[in-house]
């Protein structure tokens, strides 16, 4: 007999898929905005808000604390609370999780019986350890062991799930997330950094280092470019480098791939190859400012466009 | 310390293990010696590997607390002593079961035909036109094979004396096999050295013959069965037991907005490659909810035309709808009779001795006798609603004889049972606890009954009451060689 898979489960192993990836970005870039405050002058103005801007939750977060101009210390706290703890914020890192657990739950038939406690586990240990108030050193602990569990649960997936239609749904969910993310950070350091404040010039490759940073991408980045960091080859290495995990090109290559795998993919394969031939061809180590915000949204509508896509066309509604 | 084999107190009551004196019954010496060679430290880390194997297989069964996560999974309380039958009276409760399932699916096949049982006095009318799961719904309809209970889970009790009696079938949705399942496994890790003692008949090949007693309802014989369950979701009790059994089985399982009825009377999921046709579905939900089209219309769990579908004989469903009407603790009492009219046998297991509320001498007896006799109301289950009059306030008797006057059709009543007990695990001793059985019964093409079935069992001192939702705790069952 030849096995299917219904619309729900490859719905809810997609869905388990972004939010454990966006658990773990969220986790990230947390981390390394910690670190970039550490290196940049009090005085400057990035402080944490940029991170809320990223994800597109500026108006959520003034409706939940107002417009708070305040003190940078507490600017972190407010903006690390919201990302990572408040049940208010349907984006926040616990939520994530939580709804990833969800989705794990009604998928014990699908994946591996281990992987709904591990789930489960790193859900309970988020809720304890990220609880308020949260000091920076137990947040730091808390986010490195999230950040660790979650990528030995996508190792335990990988080397335990059959690798069929639901395994390509939840690597789906996983890339475009992280395709997504990428966008995201590049989008939002490009704005920040081009404004040309010779002030700021000094600091510049510090901040090209914690885009680096939260993509995992250092090390990369030093093994593959020659240069020292500067944009124009960061840039580059992460739209375009063909190998790193993260970068936009390696996860749309990923995407096509699991769509390779799926039956009845016509369309959805036609919007990826487009999509990957483009970035491909583009010249990106010249885009500045507002062309380089232009070309990064692009990229992101595109991403929305593709998995509204898979949507109506693997999990259309009653 | 050891268990104290001399202080087990097997007096008042049959004992699955020891009889009266201390000795071993048949069968039963070698774990009798096998626990006692054991001290405190070993059996606490026995009961310890049992809890980690149960945790680790996710072995969970729902309860439903009042707080914002709505239900939890807990964890099934597990007894790691096991309970034990001969194969030779256990392949005679065999016989039994099976002619009693068949009896009584000719008896719903006649409800929903020609009603002769009716006609020939031998069940009176009232309890048909005043039943709540007769479906007027499913007359004159034929399932495969006419059989409408393909999966019957019958509990069994043991009195005073040793007989053995059913003391209800459940037709309907039954539950609890997956249990007896993992807990043999479970026993494979906890006790491996017991199982070179003893001739233990497996238990594993249920899901098989389940899938075999499915795929024998196909209504599309050109084609091979597609199988699914129909699960009301992840936060009913049994919701465990419905994926176990569909990865078993290498069925779908499947909610009931996964499926659709086409215009062509077929029943269809909805898969990534577009609808796919479903031949046979195991339903594990009730009869009420599966279609809003015919039966509750605000039902979210069922399928739109799934009566249609089933009525057009374009897929089966596994139990039949409407076989409910043979699962009602008034008709039970008739069973003996059933089967007698049906098969022309006198019946191999008995049935406890029971009073219909219906009947004036058998009524009047019940309410003279309210503190001595068990009350359950026709169409519980769970334990619920029923009354225990020896432990009932007089309070509670009053309220049940002014419900039995006022509806008599719905009320029977039993003789307070002796349940047998079988030593249990409590902290580091054994002590006694009362348990029943519940085998699973399949119909299909052919019949078939579980190795034994799963023990329940009242953790609670002196409880009867075996229900998971009420304290109650499950062994492994053995059905071993008489040696």
């Amino acid at each position: 007999m030849t096995t299917h898979t219904l619309s729900s489960t490859a719905f809810r192993t997609y869905w388990l898929g972004r939010y454990l990836e966006r658990a773990g970005s969220t986790a990230r870039l947390v981390q390394v905005n910690a670190n970039l405050m550490m290196d940049l002058p009090m005085r400057l103005p990035l402080g944490w808000m940029p991170l809320v801007d990223i994800l597109a939750q500026e108006d959520a977060f003034t409706d939940l604390y107002g417009d708070t101009v305040a003190s940078p210390d507490s600017n972190e706290k407010l903006v690390a609370r919201f990302l990572l703890s408040d049940a208010r914020n349907p984006g926040s890192l616990l939520n994530a999780l939580g709804f990833a657990r969800e989705n794990a739950r009604t998928l014990r038939g699908t994946l591996p019986r281990a992987a709904f406690e591990h789930i489960n586990e790193i859900h309970l240990y988020a809720r304890e350890v990220l609880q308020e108030p949260l000091s920076r050193t137990r947040r730091n602990r808390g986010l490195k062991d999230i950040i660790a569990h979650l990528d030995q649960i996508n190792g335990f997936l990988s080397s335990t799930m059959l690798h069929n239609a639901s395994w390509q749904f939840f690597r789906l969910g996983n890339f475009i997330e992280r395709a997504d993310m990428t966008t995201r950070i590049i989008d939002l350091r490009s704005i920040d950094l081009l404004g040309h404040d010779t002030e700021l010039a000094p600091f510049a490759d510090i901040q090209w280092r914690s885009v680096l940073n939260s993509l995992d991408a250092m090390q990369g980045y030093t093994a593959t470019v020659q240069n020292p960091i500067n944009q124009e080859d960061v840039l580059e290495f992460l739209l375009q480098n063909p190998d790193l995990p993260r970068s936009l090109l390696r996860c749309l290559t990923t995407i096509r791939n699991c769509l390779r795998a799926l039956p009845n993919n016509d369309e959805p394969l036609e919007l990826i190859n487009n999509m990957r031939r483009q970035l491909q061809r583009a010249s990106v180590r010249r885009l500045e400012d507002a062309k380089l915000h232009r070309f990064v949204d692009v990229r992101q509508k595109q991403l929305f466009t593709l998995h509204q896509k898979i949507t109506n066309h693997y999990f259309p509604q009653r | 310390m050891t268990i104290e084999w001399k202080n087990y107190p097997a007096r008042d009551v049959w004992d699955e293990l020891i009889a009266p004196g201390g000795r071993a019954r048949r069968g039963a010496a070698a774990l009798k010696k096998a626990l006692a060679k054991l001290d405190d430290n070993e059996l606490q880390e026995r009961r310890y590997a049992a809890e980690l194997a149960i945790r680790s297989m996710g072995i969970t069964f729902t309860v439903y607390s009042g707080e914002e996560s709505g239900a939890i999974d807990r964890e099934w309380p597990f007894d790691i002593i096991p309970r034990l039958i001969l194969k030779s009276e256990w392949d005679a409760i065999s016989r039994g079961l099976i002619q009693r399932v068949n009896a009584l699916n000719q008896f719903i096949d006649d409800i929903y035909h020609k009603q002769q049982i009716l006609k020939d006095n031998v069940l009176p009318r009232i309890y048909i036109d005043k039943s709540r799961d007769f479906r007027p719904e499913c007359m004159g309809v034929s399932p495969p094979h006419r059989v409408w209970s393909h999966v019957c889970g019958s509990d069994l009790v043991r009195g005073g004396d040793g007989t053995v009696y059913v003391l209800e079938d459940n037709l309907r949705v039954p539950s609890g096999v997956s249990y007896m399942l993992e807990n043999r496994e479970v026993m494979k890790r906890v006790f491996p050295e017991l199982f070179t003692d003893y001739v233990i008949h497996p238990v594993d090949d249920y899901p098989t013959q389940l899938a075999n007693t499915l795929r024998s309802l196909n209504p599309n014989a050109n084609r091979t069965a597609q199988l699914a369950v129909l699960t009301p979701g992840i936060y009913n009790s049994a919701y465990f037991e419905h994926a176990y059994l569909a990865n078993a089985m290498a069925a779908e399982l499947v909610e009931g907005r996964d499926l659709v009825v086409g215009k062509d009377d077929y029943l269809y999921m909805r898969t990534i490659e577009g609808l796919v046709r479903v031949d046979v579905l195991y339903r594990r939900i009730d009869d009420t909810f599966i279609d809003p089209e015919v039966f509750n219309q605000d039902s979210v769990l069922g399928v739109p035309g799934l009566m249609r579908a089933w009525r057009a004989g374009k897929v089966a469903l596994a139990n039949a709808p409407g076989c409910g009407v043979a699962d009602d603790k008034v008709i039970y009492t008739y069973v003996p009779d059933i089967i007698r009219y049906y098969l022309s046998e006198e019946p191999l297991l008995p049935n406890v001795p029971s009073y219909r509320c219906v009947e004036k001498e058998h009524r009047d007896y019940v309410l003279d006798n309210l503190d001595q006799l068990v009350v359950k109301p026709a169409n519980e289950s769970g334990g619920y609603g029923m009354m225990i009059g020896p432990k009932a306030s007089k309070k509670e008797r009053n309220q049940f004889a002014r419900q039995i006057r006022a509806n008599p059709r719905n009320y029977m009543a039993q003789p307070m049972l002796n349940l047998s007990t079988s030593p249990t695990l409590i902290d580091t001793h054994a002590e006694p606890r009362h348990l029943d059985l519940r085998p699973f019964i399949l119909s299909g093409a052919d019949n078939y009954v579980t190795t034994g079935g799963l023990t329940r069992v009242a953790m609670r001192k002196g409880s009867i009451v075996v229900n998971s939702s009420q304290g109650g705790g499950s062994k492994d069952t053995w059905v071993v060689d008489d040696q």
